[in-house]
């Protein structure tokens, strides 16, 4: 009888000293923020999207080597002597046009390996975190700020200036031809002239 | 009241559908705020923030999820009994609307001033375990029917400390027309029947603390009437998926909503009624010092609503208090503690009425 | 008294509706929820005829208890996942045949009784002269059905215990 009463009046205390608890927290300011509005701090070693500062880019593949996941696809042109591509704030100079710079966040997985070796420090982490996409495709991100036109003109003129190259190199090669099969008469001219010497060089 | 509604539209049939529709106007507007003040309080009391983007503090996000749920594609379960799980939901909301017709609102504001009010409201009460029973039988689930054996063991269980602390009531008063209970407790709070109604002398004191005791039985044994934490066994969702509502979608899914939302009112209100003066302010009336006839409703209107709400954030502060309790603990509440006590009360209440 | 007729006339279709579903039917389950709808005709027929308590006790005894009381019998001892839940009719002929004969009867009753009138007002409550009468004229017949009650509660928690020291 003792027991049953206590337990009544257990219950009934117990109930009351919670109900004082929820109460008292009824009061206490939300510790939960209201996150599309708010943002915690994002710390500053945080690996999210990458940027690439793609006018400091000098196009030497080395991030794309590093991708562990290869979701950086570099493309480039090299650019013809008479282009001025200006220098990077480093003050690397620059030879290659990157024509291409993409890199798919689909398959990216934030290892950071790419932003190290990077001799001009131009691939970084950004605080960005929020870039869902509906579709697969919008998260493939080309950084390269040349248009497609601008791509295709560049290709042209190194193309032409190859080709300009090649012709040039063809005609030097035949001016070279032309002027060695020239040498060579003259020196089994003088072969002949000289044969003692060549059975000196035999002996 | 019908006289005066047939004195305003002339119509017999009018002022009766209009009498009707209008404790439902109350149960919808509630049922709005009730949702939306559930999540806020749950929120606050974990330290969130709860909705917040529908309006001001999220204000309008009851009517967001209604017109939701209004879209919702209506799907019967195949194996299901078609007639019988379309009417559940109905038969469920009908047991507890049944409720709000004799629950006194005002003084000019009672849809039926009958006699036999409580134990009207307590008999129309087993409708709401038909529809549950109902709904948990139709589904072709074995959560739901799960569902709906606990509640109808529970509410078939707890009916019986509800009783016996509405009888240790009616003993008192003397009446079973909760207008007359009502007017018993008028003028001042220390007129509510909890701390010893119109009594006066010696046996008002001796009174106060069985008072208080059967307000406990009978909030308690409401609790579990409507299937409310800590007494949520049968729509626990951790165990049964909601128990007998897992299958329903849309405005059904609604109409269970509706239904539990306004049983909590309905039993707060029986509550308030029987123990906290029911429409009576608790400080006298403003309209009787200003010389308004017209506002003296509206404040009943106000008390009354005030009082009743009041008790529907105490069901929700104990819902984010306590946790589920077992079916044997349960059972255990209710046959080992709140019947004893509740026998033992009448029977002591019985005798201090008689000094 | 125009509504009072539509209303009564309504009521008494939903019971003899209903009724019929209940022999009808032969799904079990459909059969006990129409059963409560006759049930809460008839309470609406007594509340109609000014029996207010009467009315709210079918209610309360036949809604609250007895229909509770058969649709767990039901869903408790079928099995519920099965269509066993089905009932043949059978004797269709014979109990159309006893049936006609007792409403013939029963036809006949009415129409050659002559029936007294009673009061067409209203009692305002009957719940005082109802207790007046059971706690004081029949004080002792109350008192002892509550004992019989009382007695078949305890019968029955007896005969369903599982008392484990026999076995």
């Amino acid at each position: 009888m003792k027991k049953y009463l206590k337990n009544t009046w257990d219950a009934l205390w117990t109930i009351f000293i919670g109900m004082k608890v929820t109460w008292k927290h009824l009061f206490i300011p939300s510790v939960t923020i209201q996150y599309p509005d708010e943002h915690r701090p994002i710390p500053d070693r945080a690996r999210n999207r990458l940027y690439v500062n793609i006018d400091d880019c000098i196009g030497c593949m080395q991030c794309q080597r590093a991708c562990p996941v290869d979701c950086i696809d570099i493309k480039t042109v090299k650019a013809l002597p008479t282009d001025e591509l200006g220098l990077t704030s480093k003050g690397t100079k620059k030879a290659l046009w990157v024509t291409q710079f993409n890199i798919d966040f689909a398959k990216c997985m934030y290892c950071q390996l790419c932003v190290f070796p990077c001799p001009t420090e131009c691939i970084t982490m950004t605080k960005v975190f929020e870039f869902s996409e509906y579709e697969r495709e919008k998260l493939l991100y080309n950084f390269s700020n040349l248009t497609l036109s601008e791509v295709k003109e560049k290709e042209e003129n190194y193309a032409k200036f190859m080709e300009k190259k090649a012709a040039e190199k063809a005609a030097a090669a035949k001016a070279k031809a032309a002027a060695e099969a020239k040498a060579k008469q003259e020196s089994e001219k003088k072969d002949n002239d000289n044969k003692p010497s060549s059975e000196e060089k035999d002996s | 009241m019908y006289d005066l509604l047939t004195n305003l539209l002339g119509n017999q049939i009018v002022a009766y559908v209009i009498a009707a529709s209008l404790p439902l106007i109350f149960v919808l507007t509630f049922v709005l705020f009730a949702v939306l003040a559930e999540r806020k309080v749950s929120a606050h009391m974990q330290d969130r923030l709860g909705p917040m983007r529908v309006g001001w503090h999220g204000i309008i996000q009851t009517l967001a999820d209604m017109l939701k749920l209004l879209q919702k594609e209506d799907i019967v379960p195949e194996g299901a009994d078609r007639p019988l799980f379309n009417l559940a939901p109905l038969l469920t909301f009908l047991g507890t609307y049944a409720a709000f017709a004799a629950i006194p609102f005002a003084g000019i504001y009672v849809g039926s001033s009958t006699a036999i009010g409580i134990y009207y409201i307590t008999a129309v009460s087993g409708l709401v375990v038909a529809g549950l029973l109902l709904a948990g039988w139709a589904s072709d689930n074995k959560y739901s029917l799960y569902g709906a054996m606990r509640t109808a063991a529970q509410i078939v269980s707890y009916e019986i400390p509800t009783a016996i602390a509405i009888l240790t009531m009616v003993m008192v008063s003397g009446t079973l027309s909760l207008m007359k209970i009502s007017d018993m407790q008028t003028a001042h709070f220390w007129n509510w029947w909890i701390l010893g109604g119109p009594e006066t002398g010696i046996v008002k004191f001796l009174l106060i603390p069985f008072m208080i005791i059967t307000f406990l039985i009978y909030y308690i044994s409401s609790l579990a009437e409507v299937n409310r934490t800590p007494f949520d066994l049968p729509e626990a969702e951790s165990e049964l998926v909601s128990g007998y509502h897992t299958e329903y979608s849309g405005m059904k899914f609604a109409f269970f909503f509706l239904a539990e939302y306004a049983n909590m009112f309905a039993v707060s209100a029986i509550a308030v009624t029987l123990f906290l003066g029911g429409f009576h302010s608790p400080i006298g009336y403003l309209g009787h010092s200003l010389g308004i006839d017209w506002l003296i409703p509206v404040e009943q209107f106000f008390w009354f609503a005030f009082k009743g709400t009041a008790l529907v954030f105490v069901q929700m502060w104990l819902r984010w208090t306590l946790p589920r309790v077992r079916v044997d603990q349960l059972m255990v509440i209710c046959w080992k503690y709140l019947i004893p006590y509740a026998v033992v009360n009448l029977i002591i209440v019985g005798i201090i009425t008689l000094l | 008294m125009e509504l009072y007729d539509i209303i009564f006339y309504l009521i008494a279709l939903t019971v003899v509706v209903s009724a019929a579903i209940v022999v009808g039917s032969k799904n079990i389950v459909r059969a006990a929820y129409s059963l409560l709808f006759t049930f809460l005709g008839v309470a609406g027929i007594y509340i109609l005829l000014g029996a207010d308590f009467i009315g709210v006790t079918q209610l309360m005894v036949y809604v609250g208890g007895i229909l509770i009381l058969l649709l767990f019998g039901i869903m408790l001892t079928n099995k519920v996942y099965s269509v066993d839940i089905r009932r043949e009719n059978s004797y269709i002929i014979p109990s159309i045949v006893i049936v006609g004969i007792f409403a013939a009867f029963l036809i006949f009753v009415m129409t050659e009784t002559n029936w007294v009138t009673a009061d067409p007002t209203f009692p305002n409550t009957t719940v005082f002269e109802l207790g007046k009468t059971l706690l004081v004229h029949y004080s002792i017949i109350f008192e002892i059905l509550a004992i019989v009650l009382l007695i078949a509660l305890i019968g029955a928690a007896t005969l369903a215990r599982n008392d484990n020291k026999e076995r």
